[in-house]
């Protein structure tokens, strides 16, 4: 009685105009794509195009540059994003513990984050001027006198990149962990504070349990951001020296639109894609279970 | 008590050497945007422009530099409004009527998925659709495809701010006799606002961040600031000191948006 009588086909009206956009640039598209990859086809080569079969995605297994890569990215994303949740972590508790002043912490809480609010793009350009052979921090320690480092070469670019990533999104698990960090209920460590406990047994008892979930939910998003990483990459060393830097997108990324191998990389993307939802549904498991 | 107080020395001096580490690299391109383009590389490092100049920002206001960065603007604009008016009828009939088999939890997490995949993993195919309708490297392709990547970006936002306002006021406003679009009007939307402000300011920065669309799908005809930014690195003299002024242009827009939308960021990552 409440409702008028049309009411129920609203949501339809509403929900169709937001699909018809994702049909026409992601399904759509995505089919084409699982058309193409069972195709040999490099249209810089001939524009015509023969049935392979599964062969591409056989082929894709089997690629040695490939699996090379996917290496180079557990350790870049294992490494990178758990350094960026531990110093996030550190870094909003000591937020809350030691700066009284409500002000100054929000303004140290607006800087910490500034650099997650850059373009990748940008972010880049800012880091290439400083770990570049003549670069401003290889002059300071040439200043200071000692050697300059190599950050681009074979042995230290990717770790270079890393440091990067660090700075720019360690921002995000420091803003998850802040808000998990005044949402403990200030009773509840009033009380313990009472009771004559450490500070150390508050913080593994009462202040981490609450941090759990959020911040299971931060390295959800941040794996999920440096599965997708390739700006950097891109911008700051292009997949070299050599390959040292050359993770998955960014070979897909080559085999795509430098290469033209337009099959073979079609059916990479859905090898690499289909892995990135099925870590992403592992986690989201762990993460609910949490 | 002597113990503690050496926790709290050593946790500010954390502090203030994580806000060293974040505002050195925004400091030294502040500074190297206003060098002549020969006083960069010196050693020692200058950390004051020895000689003060705007011509890097007068290149880049001048040329390319503004050509890009008003694509970028235009494109921003249109793909954020288009993907917050799109997410918001999704995210409303994602949480008022979630039993039908388009807005059924299945449905939901599909679009969710988008989010999951690398973009790069779609690029391939969305670049070959625009091209072959004749479409690609124009205002229309790129606005749509931002749009259309950040739609479950806007829906995930807007879904929570729908979830917490009671079903009931609307109801209300039924028996009130308003009409559908009425009621969205007069007593949904304001009433979500902030929410909604909070997801247009985020959806902005996104699109406005993004570089391999705008690379692959866009770069001649709309040569966005993102793409653009690179290619000042090419030829024989890197002009650092406009790559450093264009930086400095771009992410002042987005610094602003920090400073006014800070509650509502915390806010958001808090759910």
């Amino acid at each position: 009685m409440l409702f008028p009588k049309r009411m129920p086909k609203r949501p339809l009206y509403l929900i169709i105009p937001p699909q018809l956009l994702v049909l026409a640039i992601v399904i759509f598209p995505l089919l084409w794509a699982i058309y193409i990859s069972f195709h040999s086809w490099n249209p810089t080569i001939s524009p015509e195009r023969r049935f392979v079969g599964i062969a591409n995605y056989i082929a894709v297994l089997k690629d040695e540059r490939f699996l090379a890569s996917l290496g180079r990215m557990l350790y870049y994303s294992g490494v990178g994003v758990t350094i960026q949740l531990v110093l996030g972590t550190l870094i909003a508790l000591a937020l809350v513990e030691y700066i009284r002043s409500e002000r100054l912490r929000t303004f140290a809480l607006v800087v910490f984050l500034l650099p997650m609010m850059m373009a990748e793009a940008v972010v880049a350009q800012m880091w290439t001027l400083l770990v570049t052979d003549t670069g401003t921090i290889n002059n300071i320690l040439v200043w200071l006198g000692f050697s300059p480092i190599g950050w681009r070469t074979q042995k230290l670019a990717l770790t270079t990149l890393m440091i990067v990533d660090i700075w720019q999104w360690t921002s995000l698990p420091l803003l998850i962990a802040y808000a998990a960090r005044i949402s403990v209920p200030e009773r509840l460590l009033e009380s313990a504070r009472l009771d004559g406990a450490s500070k150390f047994l508050i913080l593994r008892k009462i202040i981490l349990p609450y941090m759990r979930v959020p911040l299971a939910i931060a390295f959800l998003l941040r794996f999920m951001d440096s599965y997708k990483f390739l700006d950097k990459v891109f911008i700051m060393t292009y997949g070299g020296p050599g390959t040292a830097t050359e993770l998955p997108t960014f070979y897909l990324y080559q085999t795509a639109f430098s290469y033209f191998n337009v099959g073979y990389a079609a059916s990479m993307s859905w090898i690499f894609g289909i892995m990135a939802v099925v870590a992403m549904l592992i986690f989201w498991r762990l993460t609910k279970r949490a | 008590m002597q113990k503690g107080k050496w926790g709290r020395r050593l946790g500010i001096l954390g502090l203030v050497v994580y806000g060293i580490f974040i505002l050195f690299p925004i400091y030294w391109t502040v500074n190297t945007s206003f060098k002549h383009v020969g006083d960069v590389y010196k050693v020692p490092p200058a950390f004051i422009p020895p000689d003060f100049t705007l011509e890097a920002y007068q290149f880049v206001l001048q040329g390319t530099g503004r050509i890009a960065l008003g694509n970028s603007l235009i494109v921003g604009i249109l793909a954020t409004v288009l993907a917050v008016v799109l997410g918001t009828m999704a995210s409303y009939a994602y949480s008022r009527y979630p039993n039908t088999p388009l807005t059924n939890e299945t449905a939901q997490f599909n679009l969710l998925t988008l989010r999951m995949f690398p973009p790069i993993a779609f690029l391939l195919p969305i670049f070959w659709f625009w091209k072959t309708f004749g479409l690609l490297d124009t205002y229309f392709s790129l606005v749509i495809t931002y749009a259309a990547f950040n739609l479950p970006l806007a829906v995930w936002l807007l879904k929570g701010f729908l979830d917490a306002l009671p079903r009931s006021i609307e109801e209300a406003s039924y028996v009130d006799g308003y009409s559908f679009w009425q009621t969205a009007r007069r007593i949904v939307l304001p009433l979500i606002g902030p929410g909604l402000a909070a997801t247009v300011a985020l959806t902005w920065i996104f699109i406005w961040n993004e570089f391999i669309i705008a690379y692959l799908l866009g770069g001649r005809n709309v040569l966005l600031y993102t793409a653009y930014l690179p290619s000042l690195r090419r030829g024989m003299r890197i002009m650092w000191n406009q790559i450093a002024a264009l930086s400095i242009l771009a992410i002042i827009p987005s610094i602003i948006i920090l400073i006014f939308f800070r509650k509502h960021l915390i806010k958001v990552y808090l759910r």
